[in-house]
């Protein structure tokens, strides 16, 4: 069954770290680490850490599109984030089943998916937290950034998992990841050129607006506009 | 099983109260069973921390939603914090009140000890339990001193007073009392809502000491609430560090409302006097009410379901007892533990340029207020100790003969 916050009654399981404490009965065993991707010549810890912090990333990636799904205004973009947030569950079901395969526990939370999970944390409760700052469009412009920003590091990690798979001799290993690259990258691809290019669109169409327009007028207008622009409408 | 999540609670729009309603009768200070004292103060502590965290969080946001829905919440915790608080009566003394505080500092830590499943956290109270309870034996002692009163006509025997790890040692340099905090993914239930329990209790008795300890003339006890109002500093020091710093605003507001809901709901079933239960139930219904408040937000902002991050039924209740035994025991295994940073060390194995050795000599330099009460006890007729289950279980803390 796939997790989006790993816990305790998971079987959520991690590693001490300076300032980090795990009780030893959840605290994962050294060795795991050398049966993690075996016969792949590649670094056990740091690939078991990486495809956490990975994972983390894409669990994080439920949660901003569940919020931005929500708090958007433009039912264009609400579908938009909808059908990521469907395809981002997916995306955690896959690395889940990808960890497995590589012989790890996909309820391991490394040091490094702590950090993304912080990182990911910080930038959600940015646009939300602040939201009393701006004006409608101004909101969706910046939740709309930070959809850019996950996807970009999104696409990286998926980027980088491709890559890696030219690194691996042929065997179960090579194959779990090709087949998971296959899987997801196609539609990271498309979810950061989205991003990106909306982004564009929008922060444009700003960019070009009557400078003298009063903030309400230009936010009702530039709504209908975007609503136009990303419906292909007139 | 009690499932918090599962109760809609007393909506939020009908529970403010009149001041005829927060303005309670008092307890009698010598009728009141002593744990229904305890929890008295402690559901006081936690209610302070659920309102000065709901400001910090306040501060942190310009959201218009978030404010309102905090602000709302907030002055119900705040109308809360009085209808308990204005239990006590005005004929309990600061000190007696201190004394009260003491008592829940050393049954609640022993019992939240006994119950914690993470050893780490475990042996951070168990190292908190010993400074606690000699800060009973201290104020007992300025009890008696100032008032001529005894402090087990308060703690009715269910506490024993004598010394524990003497609270000149307790002073420490601020990086000895920092610990390693648990993973929000691997932490038991049970261990956050312990430790954040610690923290609103300890932070409240600080910020009772801290502002009563000028309430008196005797230099004896101005002394002695300063030094033991530092340890308390201390204390929240080290049981902050225990929380994880990665949850968010939202998630730590459910998790603060939540562990609301638990202390009543573990306080409902074992409270003996019908009118503080009755008063736990409806606070329990309200608490269920701002716990939805509290869920919404973190479905809205944070896009996480409560569901994810919260125990399908509360865990085991938190429970006033005796513990006699229990702190004898760890007296007689921990009283020479020290830190070191995060980690906890014997005594021997303490470094010759210890920060904490250095501090201490700072502070301790010029006298010692908890030295000087008991000195003065001594000087007076005799220093003050209730030792229930036989002598001291440290040979070097048993009272001196006299003569």
């Amino acid at each position: 069954m796939t997790v989006i916050t790993p816990t305790k009654n998971d079987g959520a399981i991690g590693v001490s770290a300076p300032m980090t404490e795990v009780p030893p009965e959840q605290t994962l065993d050294p060795a795991a680490f050398e049966m993690f991707a075996p016969g792949s010549g590649l670094n056990g810890q740091f690939l078991a850490d990486t495809l956490s912090a990975f994972l983390a990333h894409e669990q994080c990636g439920v949660h901003l599109y569940r919020t931005v799904a929500g708090a958007s205004e433009n039912p264009v973009l609400q579908g938009k984030y909808r059908q990521f947030l469907a395809q981002t569950e997916q995306h955690v079901a896959v690395l889940e089943r990808l960890i497995s395969a590589l012989g790890g526990n996909p309820y391991y939370v490394s040091p490094t998916a702590r950090l993304v999970h912080a990182m990911n944390t910080g930038m959600l409760q940015g646009v939300v937290l602040a939201a009393g700052s701006a004006e409608p469009l101004v909101r969706e412009l910046a939740m709309l950034e930070a959809v850019l920003l996950a996807e970009t590091k999104d696409h990286a990690d998926w980027s980088f998992l491709g890559e890696l798979v030219d690194h691996v001799p042929d065997g179960q290993v090579r194959q779990a990841l090709a087949a998971a690259v296959q899987e997801v990258e196609p539609e990271e691809d498309d979810h950061v050129g989205w991003a990106k290019d909306m982004w564009r669109k929008m922060s444009m169409l700003q960019a070009r607006s009557t400078m003298t327009m009063k903030i309400a007028d230009f936010t009702e207008k530039a709504m209908a506009t975007l609503k136009n622009t990303v419906t292909g409408g007139g | 099983m009690f499932n918090p999540l599962e109760h809609k609670g007393l909506p939020i729009e009908q529970q403010t109260r009149s001041w005829n309603d927060l303005n309670v009768e008092p307890y009698a200070k010598r009728a009141i069973h002593p744990y229904s004292r305890s929890r008295i103060i402690l559901m006081n502590g936690i209610e302070v921390e659920a309102i000065l965290f709901s400001h910090q969080f306040a501060r942190h946001t310009d959201n218009p939603d978030v404010r309102q829905k905090l602000a709302t919440s907030r002055r119900i915790e705040a109308q809360q914090q009085k209808a308990i608080n204005w239990l006590s009566p005005g004929d309990e003394t600061p000190l007696e009140t201190t004394i009260g505080y003491e008592q829940v500092a050393i049954d609640l830590t022993a019992w939240l000890a006994r119950n914690e499943p993470d050893p780490y956290i475990k042996q951070t109270f168990d190292f908190g339990l010993l400074e606690d309870f000699d800060h009973l034996y201290r104020y007992a002692n300025l009890y008696e001193l100032i008032s001529g009163e005894r402090a087990e006509e308060l703690t009715q025997d269910l506490t024993e007073i004598m010394p524990g790890r003497p609270t000149a040692v307790e002073h420490r340099h601020p990086v000895d009392d920092l610990r390693r905090h648990y993973d929000r993914h691997t932490v038991d239930p049970l261990t956050r809502l312990h430790v954040m329990t610690l923290v609103a209790g300890e932070q409240q008795t600080m910020n009772f000491y801290m502002n009563h300890g000028p309430d008196f003339m005797e230099p004896v006890a101005r002394g002695l609430y300063l030094e033991i109002a530092q340890i308390e500093e201390q204390h929240v020091t080290q049981y902050e560090s225990l929380l994880d710093p990665v949850e968010s605003w939202f998630e730590q507001l459910v998790h603060h409302e939540y562990n609301e809901c638990y202390l009543y709901h573990s306080f409902l079933s074992e409270e003996t006097d019908d009118r503080l239960r009755r008063l736990w139930e409806l606070h329990l219904d309200m608490e269920l009410g701002q716990l939805q408040v509290a869920c919404d937000l973190l479905r809205t902002y944070n896009g996480i379901d409560p569901e994810e991050i919260l125990p399908p039924a509360l865990p085991q209740p938190t429970r006033f007892q005796e513990n006699k035994e229990y702190v004898r025991d760890v007296l007689a295994g921990q009283i020479d533990l020290r830190t070191v940073g995060p980690d906890y060390v014997p005594i021997e194995q303490l470094p010759e340029d210890s920060a904490s050795l250095r501090y201490q000599d700072q502070v301790n330099g010029d006298g010692i207020p908890s030295e000087a009460v008991i000195d003065q006890a001594r000087a007076d007729g005799g220093e003050y100790r209730r030792e229930l289950l036989g002598t001291h279980p440290i040979d070097w803390l048993r009272q001196p003969a006299h003569g």
